[in-house]
């Protein structure tokens, strides 16, 4: 059985107030392009649905609908009548979940490694260089990194996302 | 007002081309554009945004702060970039309780977000320069289709990124206009290409892709045009991938919509580097002189 949980309710909508304007009218669903594709399995206004009961085991655990299948393409947030910003509730709920260790897919943690390696999401390979080289680019000068290893101990970046 | 470029990463790391013809693009029209140095990942509004706001927000201000102190406005050669840059300095303008806890971080490097530095999408600068680019054109892209992929975070959302139409956007074919060439109106203009979900699910990625495709295919397109290095992968790397578990044949050519201007004023193939794109682009070549 799913239990509600008022806590969990609060902090969504206090990060924004809008998933209060939702009258469940399946505007979200009907535009957007994951939906079509999985035939509903990816439901948008589900997930607002369990936002707005406090459904916390089912979006941070079950992950039912799962929230990562989100394109980000927003058009919901454009097509919403109510002016739910869907997708910062969304951003939320993911935070959510890495905070809380439940599961989510690896190649976030993969990116999230290498930016805090090497500054860049691709950092430059010598073939790269070379390739920059010949076509006349100068050279990219990046990040100090013991700069940016600062501000992730500050947010706590590390512990946070389970690496 | 000057600007100097945010690179990002998948453009100066894996698509150098790319940035080569904005480069030359943006020389040839007469706009000056400066280097911006020490600039981390934007970051990525599909990634670290996802895992934790605070840190999408002070990798985000860090990079603001470089800008501001050299005095320069930023223009972006990714929507992606532009996304996060727009929306950092949207929620950090917004909310001054953000903004403290972020300023409390960026002291420990030294710096300081204090909201004066405006951002640009590359295409918004070509955009407002759109009838002397006109005036510039050399050999007009006569009778090519070129399918226009706006793309989502070009657009949307559009209270943060607050210019095109974020429903029926008109800015890349106006400039596909202006060419001398004709955009290509198919159905699923606005649709995402699928690139964000293309390593966590790869099958709704290239499904979606697919779709875009036939769509484009219906209108009668000769190639694409995309102003987003993540689309531009999508579209260029991937149709082979759907050829292969499907029984189709896409082979578009891809460009960036700058290698078209480039193309369409007179700049020299050989500074553009377009036979780094995977799927080849002479027949566009030859049809264009």
């Amino acid at each position: 059985m799913q239990m509600v949980d008022f806590e969990f309710r609060k902090e969504i909508v206090k990060k924004d107030f809008s998933l209060n304007y939702c009258y469940q009218c399946v505007t979200c669903s009907s535009t957007c392009p994951v939906a079509l594709i999985t035939h509903g399995e990816y439901n948008p206004r589900k997930i607002i649905e369990e936002s707005l009961l406090g459904l916390k085991d089912l979006l941070i655990k079950d992950q039912k609908p799962n929230v990562w299948l989100c394109c980000t393409c927003q058009m919901c947030v454009e097509e919403c009548p109510q002016n739910v910003f869907l997708t910062e509730i969304f951003e939320n709920i993911k935070n959510r979940i890495v905070l809380l260790g439940e599961f989510y897919p690896e190649t976030f943690k993969m990116q999230a490694k290498v930016v805090m390696e090497n500054g860049l999401a691709i950092p430059l390979t010598p073939a790269i260089i070379r390739r920059r080289q010949q076509l006349n680019l100068p050279k990219v000068e990046s990040a100090n990194i013991n700069e940016l290893k600062k501000l992730f101990a500050a947010t706590n970046f590390e512990k946070k996302i389970s690496l | 007002m000057t600007y100097s470029y945010f690179l990002g990463c998948v453009i100066p790391g894996r698509l150098p081309f790319l940035e080569a013809s904005v480069r030359r693009t943006f020389n040839k029209i007469g706009i000056k554009v400066g280097d911006q140095a020490k600039c981390s990942c934007c970051p990525d509004p599909t990634g670290v945004a996802q895992l934790d706001q605070e840190t999408f927000l002070a990798l985000g201000a860090r990079n603001l702060c470089l800008f501001e102190e050299s005095k320069n406005n930023i223009l972006s050669l990714c929507s992606g970039c532009t996304e996060t840059l727009k929306s950092v300095k949207y929620i950090l303008d917004k909310d001054d309780e953000k903004k403290k806890v972020i300023n409390s971080k960026l002291k420990l490097i030294g710096k300081n977000y204090k909201g004066n530095v405006d951002i640009k999408h590359f295409a918004e600068v070509l955009y407002e320069n759109l009838e002397k680019i006109k005036k510039m054109v050399k050999n007009p892209l006569k009778d090519l289709k070129i399918a226009g992929h706006p793309g989502c975070h070009y657009l949307r959302p559009s209270e943060i990124i607050n210019w095109d139409d974020p429903l029926n956007p008109e800015t890349l074919d106006k400039i596909i206009e202006a060419i001398g060439a004709d955009p290509v109106d198919y159905n699923l203009k606005n649709d995402c290409c699928g690139n964000p979900l293309e390593k966590s699910n790869k099958e709704i990625s290239l499904n979606m892709l697919e779709n875009k495709l036939k769509s484009m295919k219906d209108a009668g397109t000769d190639c694409i045009a995309c102003v987003c290095p993540a689309c531009y992968q999508q579209f260029d790397f991937n149709q082979k991938e759907i050829n292969k578990n499907k029984n189709t044949n896409y082979n578009f050519p891809v460009f960036y919509i700058t290698e078209l201007i480039a193309l369409a004023l007179g700049i020299d193939t050989e500074e553009l580097g377009l036979k780094f794109h995977r799927i080849k682009v002479n027949e566009i070549l030859e049809k264009i002189n």
